[in-house]
């Protein structure tokens, strides 16, 4: 699914990704769109359901651009979280990650 | 804030909701179908135990819990809300309100009481019809079993088509769950998040978790509504869940997990049956459910989303204590948030626009249309005004004095001042003035328990709940109301049967008025009993020597000797009054706030009592006048006329009486300066002014004063306080030049003047 030709945008995620973040992550989201995302959700302590969706979202955009869009490290509290509201993102989980 | 603080809010609001409670609940049992009344009356209960809740208050919050239980019921339109189910719903309001009472001031509860009508509510919510009588602290009930199908219970529980017959059941054991064997139910949940939900600063994730602590939970998120990345709103709710939870607390711990959220998401929940435990619907079951991990403590550490959007750097998660606190401060903001959506329901379209902001901003807006002001400092405000009042007539009296023609432009400056100077001082007024209504409210509680003890059946009306008077005003009426509510019920009307025979509706009437009359308020309460018995208290007198055997006494005269210390005709001594220390306390009262209060009685028909009080304790538009070299304010709402007297106009009556002929008609001539003893003989009525005033009582006098000074607006201080209290004066003033005048009471004056004479200790020469 990924095009290797495309140049890559790092995206480090906030602690908080709360109400008042999701819209600033839809904005960087946004301009990044037409380049490979890595991000880096090593940092986050807590995600609200908004942030998850922004994130969901991007990764379904970025699979129909066929670019790829990966978590290239992940918070215990991130993982977690996704656990609880039911949302896999293992297959968005870089390789060197994934258990 | 400090804990105390929020907690202090809380029982504010819980005062409202009460009220909203109460007067929601009297609306339905007027026969008021809105759905809209019953929502209100919902909301009312849930906020309480969400707020109590916070606070781990847990009588109140099982209380609660059962009364809106029940009240779901109503809502839902699967109980009607009939007379009987009405009075136990008034009845629970009224344990909610002592509950609430105790958990803030202490003291306990009548636990009998709360325990049998947390009975007749489960009755309610089960579909049974109250039991007329006073419901017996037990009863046949369902089966406590959650999962059993609802079967209406009846008096010889019949055993049903599956060999099920229902056992009666002590609610003394109430509590003491474990079943024979552990039975752990299921629940299926399917959970919609609206936007507002979000906007609103509760988090989809902090609920799930609080789920998935229950017990055993499997999830599936649903993200089909989720749009590509540039057709989203990343505000929108897009995400919905199907859960699974098994727990052992049931569907009541699953609904408990979403109480603040209820109204901001779609939420279904059903309990699986036993034995339909694993035949989920088909859909369901190609949904991949995901267990839930059970060591989510990682998410713990977080502080709740909502708490600190402003600061989300605060949220370090270091200090378990701060978390806890935050939690408590989310979940208050939330139970905010749901009071102020209930005080804003009306103005949904003003929500949708409000909905991207956060709870604190939804907090704000509430409060942007009233604030909570701590009754001391407008207190303290309202003296400083009264402090600028008197220095600005003190002012104004200087330049007067020393500007002979009265035109300099000081003097027009002052004018302008003097105008300024009042118009804040009504605003300031206006502050503290409240309408009656939860006093009146209070008295609807008052009716219905006097009404349960005495066995009568009593209809409380009120009207012009909204009329406005000064705060302290209402604090100190309640007391006197509700003691003549209670002598209303207990001693005025008869008791159904009587009435029956009487030809009169078996169900007594009631009628609590309040209205401003004259720049007073005049609170009237009438009922339709059997009126004083006059005889009864002609003789009750001449056997406490109130008077004597042979005393001719108008009907007025006899109606007011219950105002007597120590009256009492009830033959027998009832919990309720007649404790003899009845009417004249409340005379007492009354007079204290600078009211009069009078009766008339028509026998069969009823009595009405008339209380008329003063609309604020702080001014008063007074006449200035002098008495025998005493300077006296006469407030201007008694006055109806002046008039300078002709020596043809008076005329002698009787031994000292004299009469003023005042446009064909003769009143009574009232020397002010001989009543109050300022002077031994009586002044000459043709070198006096003479004002005639409306008492109370209806009557007018002429009452005799020396010379006019001027009008002027007078700053009330209490002579009571200050002091003692005097007979014939109401309360004294400090005039512009610094001296103290002092207030005449007029009713009291006239009163004196009809023979009642003022005692010795109105020689006032001393005080004056």
């Amino acid at each position: 699914m990924a095009s290797r030709k495309a140049a890559e945008k790092n995206l480090s995620l906030a602690a908080v990704l709360d109400l008042n973040e999701a819209s600033a992550l839809h904005r960087q989201l946004m301009g990044m769109k037409g380049s490979n995302v890595v991000i880096d959700a090593s940092a986050v302590e807590r995600v609200g359901a908004l942030c998850v969706q922004v994130l969901m979202a991007g990764a379904k955009t970025w699979e129909e651009d066929k670019l790829s869009f990966t978590f290239a490290r992940v918070s215990d509290a991130f993982m977690k979280t996704m656990q609880l509201i039911g949302v896999n993102i293992d297959h968005l989980l870089a390789k060197e990650i994934r258990q | 804030m400090d804990m105390n603080e929020i907690k202090e809010i809380f029982f504010q609001e819980c005062e409202e909701q009460l009220a909203e409670l109460e007067s929601g609940l009297l609306r339905l049992n007027d026969g008021d179908r809105d759905p809209e009344t019953v929502n209100a009356v919902f909301r009312a209960v849930h906020s309480i135990k969400g707020g109590a809740g916070a606070f781990g208050l847990d009588d109140l919050v099982s209380f609660a819990h059962v009364f809106e239980t029940t009240l779901d019921c109503v809502r839902s339109n699967r109980l009607e809300p009939t007379q009987d189910v009405l009075k136990v719903m008034l009845k629970s309001a009224d344990v909610l309100a002592d509950l609430t009472n105790a958990a803030r001031d202490g003291g306990g509860v009548d636990e009998t009481r709360s325990r049998a009508l947390i009975g007749e509510l489960e009755a309610l919510a089960r579909g049974e019809t109250p039991v007329a009588s006073e419901a017996p602290a037990t009863k046949p009930a369902a089966p406590a079993h959650q999962a059993a199908a609802p079967a209406p219970a009846v008096e010889t529980p019949p055993v049903n088509d599956e060999g099920f017959q229902p056992i009666p059941f002590s609610f003394d054991d109430f509590g003491d769950e474990p079943p024979i064997e552990p039975y752990v139910p299921t629940c299926e949940i399917v959970f919609r998040p609206k936007k507002e939900l979000y906007a609103k600063g509760n988090e989809a994730t902090l609920l799930l978790r609080d789920l998935s602590r229950l017990g055993e939970m499997s999830i599936y998120c649903d993200m089909d509504r989720l749009p590509s990345l540039a057709e989203m709103n990343p505000e929108e709710a897009y995400f919905s869940w199907k859960i699974s939870v098994t727990s052992d607390k049931g569907e009541d711990g699953v609904r408990s997990v979403f109480e603040f959220a209820e109204w901001d998401c779609e939420l279904d929940i059903r309990t699986v049956e036993e034995e339909t435990v694993g035949e989920a619907p088909a859909e369901d079951e190609e949904l991949p459910m995901q267990p839930v991990p059970f060591d989510l403590s990682i998410l713990d550490e977080e502080a709740p989303a909502a708490a600190e959007d402003e600061e989300p750097a605060v949220a370090d998660g270091d200090a378990a204590a701060a978390v806890a606190a935050a939690e408590t401060a989310t979940r208050i903001a939330q139970a905010a948030s749901n009071a102020s959506r209930a005080a804003a329901e009306t103005a949904k379209a003003d929500r949708a626009a409000a909905a991207a902001a956060n709870a604190a901003a939804a907090n704000n807006q509430a409060a942007g249309q009233t604030i909570r002001v701590d009754l001391d400092r407008v207190d303290r405000l309202i003296n400083l005004v009264g402090e600028l009042v008197i220095n600005q007539a003190m002012l104004s009296q200087s330049v007067v004095e020393n500007d002979n023609n009265g035109t300099s432009s000081i003097n027009m400056g002052l004018e302008e001042l003097q105008q300024l100077t009042r118009e804040i001082q009504d605003s300031v007024m206006a502050i503290r003035a409240q309408p009656v209504k939860p006093v009146f409210q209070r008295m609807s509680r008052i009716v219905r328990e006097i009404a349960d003890v005495t066995g009568k059946s009593v209809r409380l009306i009120t009207e012009g709940e909204n009329t406005e008077v000064d705060k302290t005003v209402i604090d100190k009426l309640a007391e006197p109301l509700t003691h003549m509510i209670r002598n209303a019920v207990d001693h005025g009307l008869e008791s159904p049967e009587k009435r029956e025979a009487l030809g009169k509706n078996p169900e007594g009437t009631v009628r609590l008025t309040a209205k401003h009359r004259s720049g007073r308020i005049v609170i009237e309460l009438a009922d339709d009993g059997a009126g004083i018995n006059r005889e009864k208290v002609r003789q009750k007198a001449i056997d406490n020597d109130l008077i004597a055997a042979d005393a001719n006494l108008s009907d007025e005269e006899i109606d007011n000797l219950i105002f007597h210390a120590g009256f009492s005709t009830a033959d027998k001594i009832s919990d309720i009054s007649g404790r003899g220390v009845g009417m004249d306390v409340v005379k007492r009262s009354i007079q204290a706030l600078g009211g009069r209060i009078s009766i008339s009685s028509k026998p069969g028909q009823g009595s009405v009592f008339t209380m008329s009080l003063p609309l604020t304790l702080a001014v008063l538009d007074g006449m200035v006048v002098t008495v025998a070299g005493q300077t006296l304010v006469v407030p201007l709402t008694a006055i109806v006329e002046t008039l300078q007297p002709e020596a043809s106009a008076i005329h002698s009556f009787g031994a000292s009486q004299r009469l003023i002929s005042i446009r064909n008609s003769f009143c009574p001539l009232v020397d002010v300066g001989r009543i109050l003893n300022f002077r031994a003989m009586q002044a000459n009525p043709i070198e006096g002014v003479a004002l005639l005033v409306e008492s109370e009582g209806g009557g007018q006098r002429a009452l005799m004063v020396d010379a006019i000074q001027g009008q002027r607006q007078v700053v009330i201080k209490s002579l009571e306080a200050n002091y003692t209290h005097v007979p014939g004066i109401a309360a004294a003033t400090i005039l512009g030049d610094g001296r103290v005048a002092l207030i005449l009471d007029v009713d009291a004056v006239v009163a004196a003047s009809r023979g009642q004479s003022l005692k010795p200790e109105t020689s006032l020469a001393a005080t004056g």
